[in-house]
């Protein structure tokens, strides 16, 4: 039952940064490293590895470049110790600082063993709660600097008074696991709430709640979404002093119940309230930042299976509203080598200067879809509004994306390429801006437009409302061999066959028999070279890209739209906390897309 | 500071460091704790050095010092001291600060290592701890139990109801381990009963056989061949306890919780209780890919069993292009798990989802050789109807001509597997198959088409394609490649031997004549086939060549033998032989039928995690599978079966009025059912009687309080909702009284220590 053998954590060059024996005599990191790189990538989380001695089960994870594995030599829960590991990061994170570098690892060694020493005991994961390993073992820098801060020399650790016996020792302990906020406190340092922190005390108390969603969404050829996941993850931050009880309420339109589908909770959350009054979450927060809750929301309802129907109605297609969606038609021109992406930005994140007209113009000419998220936006501005006046600021981290006028940023378009292909030739953006970019022997072309580019290709749709379009052309070059053996008997004089591809074929028009046309000035005879082009378009198919994703992020915007409703402090419950005291509280809605929206062919 | 180097180097500054160990400093102390616990072993003698200021320390007025100290001392493995370490263990869990107490527990399977002499001192003092009324010092004590001695279940009775109940507030591992321990107490103490009511609908009754099927060896004392009633299962009151109690889990943020939840349900619980945990599994797939790759082992394993309630999450197993081979080809599978059961428009959903991966999805081949063998996959199995697997079976057929090499042959395997499944019923398919050899250009799907045309020679001698498709074949054998020239000749020489058998030698033989209109007729019976230009030029042709050649087809074997015999290929040659000297005798054809004309064994394609079926959800070997040995990984243990009725011990040691003795002999309070009455009754709290909830349940549970305690589980179980968060918030209250009640006691106890250290 021992789960956790050891630990060994590498850097982004796989050296060795540290290695924890916790229990028996797994094998060496030296020995397991070879052994997981063996593995071709992408290296699945969980490796049997029967040569080592004992055989053993290597668990990893990647994180921040760090890569951690757990050796296990007998069967355990293997979510367990990839969870495990997950904390060991994440408590990493939180006392060293966040983006996890193989330096501030090396640079506090001490608080690392300490920290991996009190996480595990002979082998059994003891106490993984950030809040309760900060009882225990002292951050490194938070202590230097609040000292520094606060300008008290003397209360460093006990290693400046010189007393020798336990006992005397022993009556500073409280005040060494506090990590040095403040004031003195009774010895009792065991906290009641098992996830806070004994004695918080903060100077200047303040809440924030970030709501982030990541989009799943995957589209037809046909151009009807055949799934629409939104995963939200509600992140809180508290800073306040005391035990705090804090009640946050959540609603969106439809119910919270009806959106909202199967949510995880931290468990300082109390569900029962939650089960009763879906949308209010009751909770002691921990001190610091936690993920307070999970959740997903299908945005094409329940009821979308239906409109799978064979006859395709546009009409009965569920209106997805996105940012951002791309599709890709392939096959083109008379030989089938080129492709063609397109990408439709939604005319609502087109950002500020269109504020005034657009809600308004968005309501009044309203097919179901757009009308409901216009709904939504004047939802969320209103939220916005009430925030504001409820003494909530807007957390203002970017100047762009607000609640009332979302923008898109970071718009990045990948369109991964088969195996065969051997070059792109060609590569241009026809409509819209942004850099296409791809080197030969890439596995993806890379599109990325940046905000400026995003704003003007926006403003030439001003007024429409309808949406805007960005088009990128490209033709794929197979292997050289393949290409002759096909083409050979077909052509004269030993051109590269897909030079007369870049002839303006319009999308329309893929297949091969109408194309001839525009290449009979070559002088072949039509019918031969509709045959033999028919044939290529067949054998090009392998060629040709089966999918484009769509990376976006949208400050400001939920797709769920789902958003805070109030956030207040119990206060009879509550303890420790200063009577008038009015915390300030924050809000900001992220929806990302991390090649989340995928058009097919 | 930083001692941590790689081992081997730091171990000559042992001494060194060792003689800080007296450091007044915590952090200094407590990194030299951690060193001391690396080297220890290669320095035995040294370290015991140390020990002697460890157990100092152990009676320092500091909680988390004397924790640390225990922790330590157990944690040096040097046999000798193993004597001492049970005496600190003895103090630890007797201590008044719960840290010192996890410590404890968490030591005793540490000492059990060092010297398993100790083990009956070490069986008491962890049954104390078992009973401790601190969540986190269970949780722990249940990790230790579990590590030294998951056999001896009776030290398990008395705790078992405060264990569940205390659940919900353990941390994860703590909830993790308990499950466990659950999982295998629950099958020795519980039998399953079960009770026969009458058939409701056969859907549930089918839903509980393959419950059945699932445990099969196991549950065979339950499994009543009664066809007309069904099988109810009855749950243990205690059992239902756990099951209840494990609801709330089921929205944790550890995934391993989750999974363990649902284990807990799948092998201990009913189907409703399964299905709670679908969507919490499902919504593991939204965390991080390392753990949906293990959450999807343990959805497969679950849908093989329930796939029913997996349909309506389909858009999660719908396959992204981000996604890793490991993770797609799970998702694959459990589409094709679901398909049996899903509706007819999700069906052709996943259908279309399947194609559009075996044909355009050619970033990856493994992906489209899974996507076809998933297309298979869902036309065989039983529930399909007709109408669908013709339409899999289309979708297959419209692979051949594709020009990707991978694809055709991989759909023309699969469709051989259709057909050798049952071939009554695809004797129409074969011939689209001939049909399609025009289109077929890659080698070896002709060569697997030309063997399905033989294989089927002679299923039906009266209308049967393989003379003409020979016919038609040997008039291009010079172009074949080498593969497709073996099988034409083994075609060649199936042909001649059904013509042999049909038609004995010394009669004239009679040519079989292949006859359009029946053809036409099965092609209407089969419904799906219908091509207008099926069987159009080769049924027509042959009564021409029947009027020229007396004997067509024994001609047409002797022009393949005469082609192959100037072939290059040596192997060709060398077939041909052995064909040749096979049927050298017309008249004697039974050692050639028998080489020629085998049966061929129905090939199985199960899904493939049906091998891994046998593990329990949730352990490593059911990622693993067979590879790390028949019988799972070391270490892998299989949930005992079911108790039988009978042998099970006696519920009345679960009562915990036997156990109060056994806390107070502890030195501490009552359990904690017990203090939730005394808590609720009183009624005292201000708080408690603001919120309307709580007054209401106030006095719920002063009612039970009459009530023997199995009522006031019963009733517990309704009012779960209300309690879990009582019981939350009052222990919290009861634990700072319990702190300051402690913080008395333990002046006292100090003072005592004081004495013990001075004596």
């Amino acid at each position: 039952m021992s789960a956790i053998e050891a630990l060994y954590i590498f850097d982004e060059h796989n050296t060795p940064l540290l290695e924890h024996t916790y229990t028996g005599r797994p094998p060496p990191g030296s020995t397991v490293l070879p052994l997981y790189l063996a593995h071709t990538s992408p290296r699945p989380s969980l490796i049997y590895l029967p040569s080592t001695n004992p055989p053993t089960l290597l668990y990893s994870i990647i994180q921040d470049q760090l890569l951690f594995l757990a050796p296990c030599s007998r069967d355990t829960e293997p979510l367990q110790v990839l969870e495990f590991l997950h904390r060991v990061a994440d408590v990493l994170e939180d006392f060293l600082g966040a983006p996890l570098l193989a330096s501030k690892i090396e640079s506090n060694y001490d608080v690392v063993a300490q920290l991996l020493g009190e996480m595990v005991d002979g082998g059994v994961i003891a106490n993984t709660e950030p809040n309760a390993l900060r009882d225990v073992v002292e951050a490194p820098s938070s202590m230097r600097n609040l000292l520094g801060a606060v300008g008290l020399p003397g209360t460093t650790p006990s290693s400046l008074n010189p007393s020798t016996t336990p006992f005397s020792l022993s009556s500073r302990g409280p005040s060494l696991s506090i990590s040095g906020r403040t004031s003195p406190t009774p010895a009792q340092t065991i906290s009641p709430v098992p996830w806070r922190r004994a004695n918080v005390r903060h100077t200047s108390n303040e809440l924030y709640v970030d709501i982030i969603e990541t989009l799943s969404v995957t589209i037809a050829p046909s151009g009807r979404p055949l799934a629409a996941l939104a995963n939200g993850s509600i992140a809180f931050t508290a800073k306040v002093s005391g035990i705090p009880d804090l009640l946050l309420h959540i609603a969106c339109p439809g119910g919270i119940n009806n959106t909202l589908s199967l949510p995880v909770f931290h468990p300082c959350v109390r569900l029962n309230r939650w089960r009763d009054r879906p949308g209010e979450l009751s909770f002691v927060p921990p001190d610091g930042r936690f993920v307070l809750a999970g959740y997903e929301v299908d945005l094409l309802g329940p009821r979308a299976l239906d409109a799978f129907s064979t006859d395709a109605k546009a009409a009965a297609a569920p209106k997805l509203n996105i940012p951002a969606t791309a599709a890709i038609a392939t096959s083109l021109g008379p030989t089938g080598v080129d492709f063609e992406v397109r990408l439709t930005l939604n005319a609502r994140f087109a950002g500020k200067p269109k504020k005034g007209s657009q809600s308004g113009s968005g309501i009044g000419s309203g097919s179901a879809g757009s009308s409901s998220i216009s709904r939504q936006a004047g939802g969320l501005s209103a939220v916005g509004m009430g925030i504001g006046g409820a003494g909530f600021g807007v957390s203002s981290s970017s100047s762009k994306g607000t609640s009332s006028s979302p923008t898109i940023e970071e718009l990045v378009v990948h369109v991964p390429l088969p195996a065969g292909v051997k070059n792109v030739a060609d590569l241009r953006v026809v409509k819209g801006g942004g850099d296409a970019g791809y080197a030969p022997g890439d596995r993806s072309i890379e599109w990325r437009l940046s905000s400026r580019e995003i704003a003007a290709l926006m403003a030439l749709d001003r007024g429409a409302g309808q949406g805007v379009l960005a088009t990128l052309r490209g033709t794929v070059v197979g292997d050289v061999d393949e290409g002759n053996t096909e083409g050979g008997p077909v052509r004269l004089g030993g051109e590269q066959r897909w030079e007369y591809d870049e002839g303006p074929a319009s999308p329309a028009s893929s297949l091969a028999p109408a194309e001839p046309n525009s290449n009979s000035k070559r002088g072949f005879g039509d019918e031969g070279i509709a045959a033999a082009d028919a044939r290529r378009v067949k054998a090009n198919k392998v060629l040709m890209p089966s999918c484009v994703t769509v990376s976006f992020s949208v400050k400001g915007w939920l797709a769920s739209g789902v958003r805070v409703e109030s956030l207040s402090i119990d206060a009879k419950r509550s303890k420790g906390i200063g009577a008038g005291v009015q915390p300030y509280k924050g809000v900001k809605y992220v929806c990302v897309s991390r090649k989340g929206v995928e058009g097919r062919c | 500071m930083s001692y941590r180097q790689p081992p081997s180097q730091t171990l000559p500054f042992f001494s060194h460091v060792i003689k800080n160990i007296a450091s007044p400093s915590l952090a200094v102390k407590k990194l030299v704790y951690i060193y001391l616990l690396q080297h220890a072993e290669h320095e035995p003698d040294t370290a015991l050095l140390s020990i002697n200021t460890i157990q100092k320390s152990l009676t320092d007025q500091n909680p988390q010092l004397r924790a640390l100290a225990l922790r330590v001392m157990s944690g040096i493995r040097v046999p000798v001291i193993s004597q001492i370490v049970s005496l600190g263990i003895k103090r630890g869990a007797g201590d008044m600060s719960p840290y010192v107490r996890r410590a404890a527990a968490l030591a005793i399977p540490k000492c059990y290592a060092l010297d398993p002499n100790t083990e009956p001192q070490l069986l008491d003092y962890l049954s104390t701890l078992l009973g401790d009324k601190q969540y986190f010092v269970t949780g722990a004590a249940v990790a230790a139990f579990l590590e030294m001695c998951p056999d001896r279940l009776d030290l398990i009775h008395p705790h078992y109801r405060s264990l569940a109940r205390k659940l919900i507030d353990m941390d994860e591992w703590g909830q993790l381990s308990t499950l466990r321990l659950m999982g295998i107490y629950a099958r020795k103490c519980f039998p399953r009963r079960t009770k026969s009511v009458r058939k409701l609908n056969t859907n549930a009754n089918t839903k509980s056989k393959s419950t059945k099927g699932f445990y099969d060896s196991e549950s065979d004392s339950d499994e009543t061949d009664d066809q007309e009633t069904e099988d109810i299962v009855v749950l243990d009151g205690d059992l239902e306890l756990l099951l209840k109690t494990c609801q709330p889990l089921l929205q944790s943020r550890n995934s391993a919780v989750m999974i363990a939840v649902a284990r807990t349900y799948l092998y201990l619980g009913t189907p409703d209780y399964l299905q709670l945990a679908i969507g919490p599994l499902v919504s593991l797939l939204r965390s991080v890919p390392d753990t949906q790759h293990i959450a999807l082992y343990n959805i497969v394993q679950v849908c093989l069993s329930h796939p029913q309630p997996f349909v309506k999450y389909y858009t999660h197993f719908l396959v992204r292009s981000t996604d890793a081979p490991h993770i797609w080809r799970l998702k694959l599978e459990l589409l094709t798990l679901i398909f049996p059961y899903s509706p007819s428009r999700l069906q052709s959903l996943i259908l279309a989802e399947l194609s559009h991966f075996s044909h355009s999805g050619s970033l990856d081949p493994a992906l489209v050789r899974e996507s076809v063998r998933a297309i298979g996959r869902c036309s065989q199995s039983s529930a399909t109807s007709p109408k669908t697997s013709a339409r899999c079976l289309r979708l297959l057929l419209a692979h051949i001509g594709s020009a990707d090499s991978h694809l055709v042959a991989e759909s023309l395997e699969v469709i051989r597997h259709l057909i050798q499944r049952d071939p009554d019923n695809h004797r129409t398919t074969v011939v689209r198959l001939a049909k399609h050899l025009d289109a077929a250009t890659s080698p070896q799907a002709r060569a697997s088409i030309i063997w399905l045309v033989g294989e089927f020679a002679g299923l039906d001698p009266e209308n049967n394609i393989a003379t003409d498709v020979l016919r038609i074949l040997a008039k291009g054998f010079a172009d074949e490649a080498e593969a497709a020239k073996l099988q034409i000749v083994l075609l060649a020489a199936k042909v001649y031997v059904h013509h042999l058998n049909a038609n004995p030698p010394p009669e004239p033989p009679k040519q079989e004549e292949p006859q359009p209109s029946p053809l036409f007729e099965g092609l209407d019976d089969e419904g799906g086939f219908r091509d207008p230009h099926l069987g159009s030029d080769p049924a027509r042709q042959v009564p021409q060549l029947d009027q020229q050649k007396p004997h067509p087809v024994e001609a047409l074997y002797q022009y393949v033998l005469l082609l192959t015999r100037y072939d290059t290929s040596y192997d060709l040659r060398d077939r041909a032989r052995v064909y040749r000297a096979l049927l050298s005798t017309p008249s004697s054809t039974q050692l050639a039928s028998l080489l020629l004309l085998a049966p061929k064994p129905v090939p199985q394609t199960p899904s493939p995690s049906e091998a891994r079926k046998a593990y329990v959800l949730g352990s490593a070997s059911l990622v693993i599978g067979d590879e790390g040995g028949v019988g799972g990984l070391k270490g892998y243990e299989d949930l005992p079966p079911w108790v039988k009725e009978g042998r099970e011990p006696d519920p009345a040691l679960r009562d915990e009025t036997g156990t109060t003795s056994v806390y107070e002999a502890g030195g501490r309070s009552i359990t904690a059912g017990e203090r939730l009455d005394a808590a609720a009754s009183s009624n005292r709290a201000p708080e408690i009687a603001a919120s309307p909830t709580k007054s209401l349940n106030g006095i719920g549970a002063s009612k039970a309080k009459e009530k023997t305690l199995d009522d006031w589980l019963a009733e517990e179980s309704e009012e779960s909702e209300e309690e879990s968060e009582d019981e939350e918030d009052e222990e919290d209250e009861e634990e700072s009284e319990c702190e300051t009640e402690e913080e008395e006691t333990d002046s006292e106890d100090e003072g005592e220590s004081d004495r013990l250290v001075k004596g």
